[in-house]
């Protein structure tokens, strides 16, 4: 036993009182992933925006009114802005006196280079700033922009992150003709209030804060992203005290770090929603009134209260709640097997045989997969239920090859065009939106039509209408509208979450005290 | 000099393993339905962007030129780019394996110097209290969940006895010490940074005895078996009766001769270890090879798998190559 004995006194003479590492001065946040790149112009993804985001100026911003997110925007690196009468021409005013951190100033050549530069790696980000088909400096502080055609959302777009302003001096790191992504892909240079300056893989990513930012210095002077894959070890670090804020922390552990009088438990209403595609192509799907007995079977109530605990609600039409467009009074299924069962008799379709594949993406799904099964098993629908890796089924997505999918979708810029001309549009159909294959003659004009507007009471107009004949028609059932939680240290001040900037931190603002 | 020339044969026998590996994980790799090129340029993006992006990297040509290309670079040392962060592999694969590799042979030590005293002490003190001890931990390790186990050593010595750090390796302020191997307890010593090593090695502990926890268990009851079979030949019996003392018989007598199989299952548990330290990466959020690879496979970022594929089968091939000569050396009867 000598050896046991050893081993204890190793474990003694290490046993050091664990660091807490967060001072006043530094806030760590803990996150489920790593990222992958820190280019603007690459990445697509969230979790890699999160530490992107802080780093750089964009033309305008996301407007914080009364400590609340708001989707609409306000300047930033734009003073002000003018289009012209059809819509095609838009012309910024740039602010003076902002520069990155060599001294190059951020003027219109800067904005010009950047959003030319995510044009032109075409990834992700190019997409959603695509309207733009030229741009022109007029001089050093006006940028004169031009559309393919009028785009409602387009001011939207410039709030993204593809839009981020780079240091035009970024070109001369290029290797061949990669327009520096390879530096860019593990450097930041921007002029935003912070800078990435270490980032260790697969451990932490540190951002430390400029205190000269033209926007006023940061409260806070370092920010420590930890990435920890688990949610149990993000729960017990943030209990600690070793880190300030936890994300993605599972549902059914909130209600235990509810009782801990050092931790707050926020809630926000986000913009994500999760939903059922239901093949519209599909043989068995084809006639709306099975895909209306569908939505009248599944128990809306159940599963929110049930599997999620309460941290969601029933989604109302395609549009969220929080976005302009959206709808209080739209249609919506409820619970009603009589009514489920009558329709399916009408269409000729019992004894209904279908299939539902979801992925392991979301934590919640196994279980609501199993509800529908049941609500569906109510009206005389067998389902069956096929588990795939994230890949695979977004292969089987992408061709059509499926009969009912669970899916998830937030926008990436707040416009109701992410919703009801992504899922609706035809031209979409497949993983880029209408992942239902979707496809009426009447709504495809409405949303175009729509999309290419930008007076907003005409474009509600047009959606609304829209609206009406989609919830008709039940190509998605649409399940809810989740929340967004963030726990974090009661010491924590300053936080807005925005629900556009779904990961992203408003870490100028937070301090700890 | 035999056993030299018998390395060398079994080293050219590797070549065509490796190759064979490579092959069938590639085939394997692009079996899997699903489009890396969406995946780069995320869910949401046209079809013209995702067909931009499948020319970029290739995808677009057919299996045996992608494959035929892959060689091409391997040959180079160059296991390609990274589908999802745009960065050679090998780039990664340095950022990773040294981890995973510092994880792996901690727990080995851990289980050598564990398992077998413990075994052996089993073996010689059967039927009393040490060898009742020692099934005890045997049987706990065997039928223990490592991911239970897990969350119970932080919730015991980080959440409650605040003994020893949860995560990672260093403490999230500390700047990973300068140096060649990756291995930070190698580079903290070499370094002279004795704060540092000890940090290194405090957060080593846990995961280290998390993972070596079921290999630990199978070698104390294989030694202990090997031995009692040892101790029960005549040669031994002899050794007592010539009056040697009862620590040299067991030491020097029986110890080496049942070392044989424990080799064996000290091989494969190394291989197992390496590849089995996804649970314990993800549980002690362990920056190795675990998560990127999982990562990997959940994006089908063929070149990384290919490269987590073709180090893993390396290694595999190196430590039994490293057994069989160890056999050799140990049992010069053994015929090769």
């Amino acid at each position: 036993m000598r050896i046991w004995s050893l081993l204890c006194c190793l474990v003694m003479i290490l046993a050091v009182s664990v660091a807490h590492a967060a001072d006043k001065d530094t806030l760590v946040v803990s996150v489920p992933s790593d990222i992958h790149t820190l280019d603007p112009g690459v990445s697509s993804d969230n979790y890699d925006w999160r530490q992107i985001y802080p780093c750089y100026d964009r033309l305008v911003k996301y407007k914080v009114e009364n400590g609340k997110g708001s989707t609409e925007v306000e300047p930033m690196a734009a003073e002000s802005w003018t289009v012209s009468p059809d819509g095609l021409v838009w012309t910024f005013k740039i602010k003076k006196g902002i520069a990155f951190d060599d001294g190059t100033p951020l003027d219109a050549e800067a904005v010009r280079y950047s959003l030319d530069r995510t044009l032109a790696i075409g990834k992700g980000p190019a997409d959603n700033i695509g309207a733009i088909a030229s741009m022109k400096v007029v001089d050093p502080q006006t940028l004169e922009v031009t559309l393919k055609n009028p785009y409602g959302p387009f001011l939207q777009t410039l709030a993204t992150d593809g839009a981020s302003i780079v240091n035009p001096k970024v070109a001369a790191k290029a290797t061949g003709d990669d327009k520096a992504q390879a530096w860019l892909a593990e450097h930041v240079d921007g002029s935003g209030p912070f800078k990435v300056t270490e980032w260790t893989r697969g451990q932490s990513c540190v951002l430390e804060a400029k205190p000269n930012y033209w926007g006023g210095a940061p409260k806070i002077k370092k920010v420590i992203i930890r990435f920890m894959p688990e949610s149990a070890d993000r729960r017990m670090a943030l209990e600690k005290g070793d880190v300030d804020i936890a994300e993605n922390i599972l549902i059914d552990q909130l209600p235990a770090l509810e009782k801990n009088p050092d931790i707050v438990v926020n809630r926000f209403p986000a913009q994500m929603t999760e939903y059922v595609y239901v093949n519209c192509q599909n043989k068995k799907l084809a006639d709306p009134r099975v895909r209306q007995a569908l939505s009248y079977a599944v128990d809306y109530k159940g599963i929110i209260d049930q599997v999620l605990q309460g941290n969601g609600m029933q989604m109302r039409g395609p549009i969220p709640q929080g976005m302009w467009g959206h709808r209080e009074d739209v249609f919506q299924y409820s619970q009603d097997a009589a009514k489920a069962k009558e329709l399916l008799k009408a269409a000729g379709a019992e004894n209904l045989e279908l299939t539902l594949i979801y992925s392991e993406r979301r934590a919640t799904w196994e279980q609501i997969a199993q509800v529908m099964q049941a609500n569906l098993a109510d009206i005389g629908v067998k389902l069956k239920l096929e588990l795939m890796s994230n890949p695979t089924l977004r292969d089987k997505i992408d061709k059509g090859d499926f009969e009912l999918c669970l899916g998830a979708w937030s926008p990436d810029f707040a416009d109701p065009y992410m919703f009801m001309n992504f899922w609706f549009d035809s031209k979409n159909a497949g993983l880029p939106g209408n992942r239902s294959f979707y496809k009426n003659d009447k709504v495809d004009e409405l949303v175009r039509k729509a999309a290419g507007l930008s007076d907003v009471a005409e474009r509600k107009k047009l959606y609304s209408e829209a609206q009406d004949i989609i919830m008709k028609d039940a190509p998605y059932i649409f399940l809810y509208q989740i929340q967004t939680i963030v726990p974090m240290r009661k010491d924590v001040k300053g936080y807005v979450f925005n629900p556009m900037l779904e990961s992203m931190y408003n870490f100028e603002a937070i301090s700890k005290n | 000099m035999r056993i030299l020339a018998y390395t060398f044969r079994r080293l050219l026998a590797a070549i065509p393993v490796l190759l064979g590996v490579s092959v069938l994980a590639f085939l394997i790799s692009h079996a899997i339905p699903g489009d890396p090129a969406r995946l780069i340029v995320g869910p949401k993006a046209s079809r013209e962007a995702v067909e931009a992006i499948r020319k970029e990297h290739g995808l677009d040509r057919p299996l045996p030129v992608q494959y035929l290309h892959f060689l091409g670079g391997l040959v180079q040392g160059d296991l390609g780019q990274s589908i999802r962060n745009h960065r050679p592999v090998t780039e990664d694969l340095a950022d990773y394996f040294p981890a995973t590799l510092e994880l792996t042979l901690a727990s080995l030590m851990l289980c050598l110097t564990v398992g077998i005293p413990l075994g052996i002490l089993a073996a010689v003190r059967r039927n009393r209290f040490a060898d009742h001890a020692a099934r005890v931990v045997s049987v706990i390790g065997v039928s223990t969940p490592v991911f239970w186990l897990g969350l119970m050593l932080l919730l015991l010595f980080y959440r409650h006895l605040s003994w020893l750090p949860g995560s990672g390796r260093l403490d999230v302020t500390s700047a990973p010490p300068a140096g060649m191997t990756g291995l930070y307890v190698v580079d903290a010593l070499f370094a002279g940074d004795w704060a540092l090593l000890r940090e290194a090695l405090s957060h080593l502990i846990l995961p280290a005895f998390c993972l070596s926890y079921v290999y630990l268990a199978i070698i104390t009851r294989i030694v202990r078996s090997s031995m009692i079979a040892v101790l029960g030949q005549d040669y031994i019996t002899t050794a007592r009766a010539n009056g040697l003392s009862a620590a040299r018989v067991v030491v020097k007598h029986a110890f080496k001769n049942s070392l044989i199989p424990t080799v064996t299952i000290v091989g494969l548990s190394l291989g197992e270890l390496l590849g089995g330290a996804i649970l314990t990466e993800t549980i002690f959020a362990w920056p190795g090879m675990g998560k990127y690879v999982v990562d990997s496979v959940n994006s089908l970022d063929f070149p990384a798998i290919m490269g987590f594929t073709l180090v893993a089968s390396t290694a595999y091939v190196a430590i039994n190559l490293g057994v069989d000569v160890l056999y050799a050396f140990l049992n010069p009867r053994i015929r090769y």
